[in-house]
């Protein structure tokens, strides 16, 4: 009689302990999902808040901290980024490909022997490679080309005394902090090619290399310069 | 296996919508080609003037590109242009030599600040109200024009005046020519903390209408009465650089600073001897020290003769002023004055500087001509390390400090307030602004707001719309000094000749015109005498001209054509000379039937019903408020209190207890002229019955950073003068101090002993 | 060449100016908070002049002394880093990785100094005050620390030029803003690792004392203490 009991009675608990186990695991599980789901829906409300304020012109003394955050919003936050979306990007290092105003056409003018350097002047002197001004180019282009859809629509531009809104096409989010320095690179004689691809087979110019950091050590450590962060994150 | 798989679907979905986000949104301005080369990211220097404060120190303006919206053929659009990144100061320059002060340094901000006037701009609302619409410059210059014709006119029955901060070179030259052509035309100079007495006071004991400049990098002893030389006074940046070689660039020679105020200063704080002096003492405690120096035959009492003689009782050794006779007066015991006697005599070259509070009383000149007897028994005057004066630079007409018309008595905005009420000797119809600020910076008793108000016609060619160029009803914006061809001629500072130039180091942002041009463009329009007294066409012209002659004299710079001479001068920031002669003294003769008493102070407000001296002080984020609109000199705290981004009552911690005070108090301080409130600040410094506030804040209508912050102490002082000179006494004024709820500082750190430790007072 | 950056600072020069302050904002892109959040202590003065009073009036007395990172040799901030964002540069330098920071402000607490300073907002300037920006360096993002860096891109520009001129970087090349702004030359800045530089050299000076080196740290900025006159007080 007594073994019965028992048996039924530990039979009974362990059934309990089964279904209270997993329960707790249920239970669980669907507070760290409701948590996070809040977590990034309250993230994605600030950003599209914050992207909607953006452009008002707040100023430190209109009370509110300084940034681009009005009274509406909580005063204590404001996001790093402008918005998840962006962070997002920036975590992934995605670039989207740019859009350029004219078709410029490396390929031709690299065959026609036109050197880098000529164009791109500053990435001898200086941390900027640098993308010439329309009249650099209409010093040519005044007579060569002139028929050419892309050279009338260079003309265009120089006509109306305005630059072509050139997009770049190797760039780092600021976030990244990266101060990079042409001059020292090409002093010590780092190709082009090396970091921006061979030109002389892109038309529009396309980031064929991926600058991560890693692709930037995998070259210092090989050449034994200085891998010290601050030489580039300052 | 659900979870991983919704884990997944969730993070791949998430990276797929940001996929879907766009590229780069192109701006939606267009973009102007460059007016200039500049390689990307490779900063060059350029030359600059510092306008600041009055000092003139020379710049060397970091230019790099940058992308800027500006204003070009009639529309907005972004350009890569040289911007200032930052400024320093010019090592070559003969007064700042290479350094520069914090006012100096948040000039960028003064340029790029968000408040700045961008067109010209035409009133629409009431006088004041700040209610314009913008207008084109043609518009604006045919509106002008249109004022300044009837006026030119031979004998036409009104005339105009042209309100200004004190200017000098070529820019002054050229605005009095202007003028010039107008019959009854004034200029008329108007700066808060100015100094007139002082310079009255080296005209007549040294002939030099003119401030003085110390020569501390050689001194041994400096007594200082009153005068902030390490802040806010005189040449600032030179004084320090003076004042650094002074404590340590001789090999065992430091030499000795004393401080005499009734309230630490910053400079105070860095005196050897701090000495406490009643306000408005500090030329009987000179005095005091001169008689021991007759008493006991220190010094140059010969020397001393011309200036002593303006003194009562000089012959018979100053029996007046003998330390025990004036002890009680000053607060000072007559141990220690003829123990400051006999040091200064005995380490020399020793230096007597005075400036700031104890001038701006109504015996102030009385106090400048005693120290000036000192220095002279001091055998200071133009020897090394002692009170020297800026030799003038060899050009007809330099628009230097010492082409003051001789009289003493600089024209003041009051004297133009009475001429705009009364009408007499003629009615002002036009009045032009550019840069002072009076309505602010001037008491209410001087009802300048008023009398400003009725003039008919109003320009304002300042960069800021202020309390006064609020009263415009045209505003013809003038570039900021780092877009303006500048030039100066240095009052103090330094012992060389200088004629500072400086091109323009960014090209314009804003849709503005340099004040010049505008003055010379008037001037060809308006034809006749004018365009003859200003034949150019730009100002640049005019400076290249009329500085020429420097040339041909000695100096720091050597060329072979007038061209490349032109070339260098921009090229280095100015010309110098360590040769130029000194001006010969004016030989004013000087009236001895009449030797001067001793002057008390007098003091606006009984003592019974306003027991505490007010001492207001030119800040040194903000002097005289002309820059509570840089966020900068907002938030970097004033270095004696940590105070920033507001105004406080400084009360001694004593006096504070007596009264039940805590920091943090709001404190309603009462003159007989108007009251204002601020929170309390105890500060060991300052005497028991001294209030002292700083001044700066109080701004109505200056811009985001500086409105509605603080309260403006000008606002209660009493209106009245140093009779000789005019000059108001602003230190002279009492006040008393009621308690009126909790107010609000912001202090960058805690306790004044410990670090941090305090939380701030809120 | 390794150098080891260091600083003295000489009190009996300092005159409490605050060029050296101004002069900083202006150089390192630092953010102007508001007077509110200036009121919460969340000002990011990389230097500040501190005063100490003593005494009673009229013998109340005043000392200047300006604060910064003293970039410590053993300095606690860096220990404490989970992401090794601050830690210790070849050159002696307490570097600060704005990537790495997280912001845990672990560094700030461990500083004796209080002289690390959280970005809690983003700043912003209002147009065109942006245009006043370094481009040589970072603008710091809200959530990151950041602390004064001996002026990093300073020193980084004069090696780049020293190498491309084949050379040393001389003695008083390099000048962070604040010692190239200060008046009095009160502040000087060079190679602790040459024993002839100026910074060296005063640094052996018998006024020479460091700040709450009794904790440990071992700071690189050198105080020299103010003197007092003779025959006075």
């Amino acid at each position: 009689m007594i073994d019965a009991q028992n048996k039924k009675s530990r039979g009974f608990s362990k059934a309990s302990a089964e279904t209270s186990a997993s329960r707790f695991r249920r239970i669980w599980l669907a507070i760290v999902l409701v948590t996070a789901g809040l977590g990034v829906l309250g993230t994605l409300w600030v950003g599209a808040a914050k992207e909607m304020l953006e452009g008002q012109d707040s100023s430190p003394a209109t009370g509110g901290p300084a940034g681009s955050m009005s009274k509406e919003v909580s005063p204590v936050f404001t996001s790093a980024r402008r918005s998840f979306f962006d962070a997002l990007k920036e975590y992934f290092s995605l670039q989207p490909t740019p859009v350029q105003p004219i078709a410029f056409n490396h390929r031709i003018h690299i065959q026609n022997g036109l050197q880098c350097t000529g164009c791109h002047s500053g990435v001898t002197q200086g941390p900027d490679a640098g993308i010439p001004s329309v009249s650099f180019c209409m010093a040519c282009h005044q007579a060569i080309a002139t028929e050419k859809p892309e050279i009338k629509k260079l003309a265009a531009y120089a006509a109306k005394g305005e630059e072509p809104p050139w997009q770049p096409v190797y760039w780092f989010y600021p976030e990244m902090h990266v101060q990079f320095q042409h001059a020292p690179h090409i002093r010590n004689e780092i190709a082009c090619e090396e970091c921006h691809g061979d030109l002389s087979k892109q038309t529009v110019a396309v980031g064929s290399k991926n600058l991560t950091m890693s692709f930037c050590l995998s070259c210092h450590k090989a050449k034994a310069v200085s891998v010290d962060c601050v030489i580039c994150h300052y | 296996m659900k979870r991983r798989t919704f884990l997944k679907l969730s993070a791949v979905g998430s990276a797929g919508s940001a996929l879907a986000g766009c590229g780069h949104q192109a701006t939606q301005l267009i973009r102007f080609i460059p007016d200039e080369t500049l390689i990307p990211g490779v900063a060059t220097w350029k030359p600059g003037i510092c306008t600041q404060c009055s000092a003139g120190c020379g710049l060397q303006v970091r230019v790099m590109q940058g992308d800027a919206e500006v204003f070009r053929n009639g529309q907005w659009g972004n350009m890569k242009m040289g911007l200032a990144k930052k400024l320093a100061g010019n090592p070559e320059h003969p007064v700042n030599r290479g350094k520069l002060c914090m006012r100096g340094e948040a000039g960028l901000q003064a340029t790029y600040n968000p408040d700045r006037i961008r067109h010209p701009l035409k009133r629409v609302g009431q006088r004041s109200s700040g209610q314009f619409t913008q207008v084109s410059w043609d518009e604006a210059m045919q509106e002008l024009l249109a004022h300044l014709q009837p006026l030119a006119s031979p004998h036409v029955a009104q005339s105009l005046a042209f309100l200004t901060r004190p200017l000098r070179g070529q820019r002054k030259v050229l605005i009095e020519r202007f003028l010039s052509s107008f019959e009854g035309a004034r200029l008329v100079p108007f700066e808060l903390f100015d100094d007139a007495v002082l310079r009255t006071a080296n005209r007549l004991s040294f002939g030099r209408d003119q401030l003085p400049t110390f020569d501390l990098a050689h001194s041994s002893y400096v007594i200082s009465f009153g005068a902030d030389f390490l802040g806010t006074w005189n040449s600032p940046v030179a004084q320090n650089v003076a004042y650094g070689r002074m404590r340590q660039n001789r090999s065992g020679i430091r030499g000795k600073f004393v401080q005499v105020e009734s309230r630490m200063s910053q400079t105070g704080a860095n005196a050897d001897e701090w000495v406490a002096a009643h306000p408005g003492t500090e030329g009987v405690l000179a005095l005091a020290i001169a008689h021991v120096f007759l008493r006991e035959h220190l010094g140059h009492p010969e020397a001393a003769g011309a200036a002593g003689m303006r003194f009562d009782g000089w012959r018979e050794g100053l029996p007046e002023y003998s330390p025990e006779a004036i002890a009680w007066k000053t607060g000072v015991p007559p141990e220690t004055i003829t123990r400051l006697a006999r040091e200064m005599a005995a380490q020399s070259p020793a230096v007597a500087v005075v400036g700031g509070a104890p001038l701006a009383q109504t015996n102030g000149l009385f106090t400048a001509l005693a120290v000036n007897v000192l220095n002279a028994l001091l055998g200071s005057v133009g020897k090394p390390g002692g009170l020297q004066f800026t030799p003038r630079p060899p050009l007809s007409a330099s628009g230097s400090a010492q082409e003051i018309s001789g009289e003493g008595k600089a024209d003041s905005v009051r004297s133009l307030a009475q001429q705009i009420l009364s009408g007499q000797p003629k009615p002002i119809e036009l009045l032009l602004l550019y840069e002072a600020n009076p309505v602010f910076a001037t008491p209410p008793g001087w009802h300048i707001k008023e009398a400003l108000g009725t003039v008919p016609f109003i320009v304002s060619f300042s960069s800021f719309i202020d309390e006064t160029s609020s009263l415009a009803d045209l505003i013809l914006p003038d570039h900021s000094y780092l877009e303006s061809w500048i030039d100066d001629v240095p009052e103090s500072g330094t012992t060389e000749a200088v004629v500072s130039v400086a091109p323009p180091a960014l090209r314009p942002l804003h849709d503005t015109r340099a004040l010049p041009d505008v003055l010379l463009d008037l001037a060809h329009r308006l034809g006749g005498r004018t365009s003859q007294a200003l034949p150019w066409k730009r100002f640049e012209e005019m400076l290249q001209a009329t500085l020429a002659p420097l040339a041909r004299h000695p100096g720091s710079i050597s060329a072979k054509s007038s061209d490349e001479f032109w070339k260098k001068v921009q090229e280095q920031g100015g010309w110098w000379s360590a040769n130029a002669s000194q001006v010969p003294q004016s030989k004013t003769p000087v009236d001895f039937s009449r030797p001067m008493k001793n002057q008390e102070p007098q003091f606006a407000g009984a003592a019974a019903e306003y027991p505490f001296y007010f001492l207001p002080y030119a800040s040194q984020q903000f002097l005289d408020g002309r820059h509570a609109n840089l966020p900068w000199m907002q938030e970097i705290p004033e270095v004696l209190s940590a105070g920033m981004w507001g105004t406080w009552v400084e009360i001694n911690p004593r006096t504070a207890a007596t009264l039940q005070i805590e920091q943090g108090d709001l404190l309603e301080v009462a003159s007989p002229h108007g009251k204002i409130r601020a929170p309390a600040l105890l500060s060991p410094g300052i005497a028991p019955d001294v209030i002292a506030m700083p001044v700066g804040q109080g701004h109505e209508q200056y811009g985001r950073y500086a409105n509605g912050r603080g309260a403006n102490p000008i606002k209660i002082l009493a209106p009245h003068d140093e009779p000789t000179t005019g000059s108001w006494a602003w230190a002279g004024t009492r006040v008393n101090i009621t308690k009126a709820g909790k107010g609000e500082l912001v202090l960058l750190t805690g306790g004044p002993t410990q670090w941090g430790a305090e939380k701030s007072a809120r | 060449m390794a150098h080891r950056w260091g600083m003295v600072i000489d009190l009996d020069r300092c005159t409490g100016c605050e060029a050296c302050v101004a002069a900083c904002h202006a150089e390192n892109n630092i953010a102007t908070v508001s007077s509110e959040q200036a009121a919460w202590g969340r000002t990011m003065h990389w230097i500040h002049v501190e005063r100490y009073w003593e005494g009673a009036f009229p013998n109340a007395r005043a000392r200047f002394q300006p604060v910064l990172c003293q970039q410590c040799d053993a300095a606690p901030c860096e220990p404490v880093c989970p992401t090794y964002a601050s830690y210790h540069n070849p050159d002696g330098l307490n570097a600060q990785v704005y990537n790495r920071c997280i912001g845990t402000r672990y560094c700030a607490n461990a500083c004796p100094y209080t002289a690390r300073y959280f970005n809690w907002f983003n700043p912003a300037w209002d147009k065109p005050l942006h245009l006043q920006l370094n481009p040589d360096v970072s603008i710091r993002e809200a959530g990151v620390m950041e602390k004064c860096t001996f002026c990093s891109q300073r020193i980084l520009a004069a090696e780049v030029q020293a190498r491309a001129e084949n050379r040393e970087i001389q003695d008083g090349e390099v000048k962070p803003a604040c010692v190239q702004s200060c008046p009095t030359t009160a502040m000087v800045f060079g190679d602790l690792d040459d024993p002839n530089s100026q910074v060296s050299r005063l640094s052996r000076s018998v006024r020479a004392t460091t700040l709450l080196s009794e904790v440990g740290t071992l700071p690189k900025v050198t105080y020299l203490e103010r003197e007092s006159s003779h025959g006075s007080e």
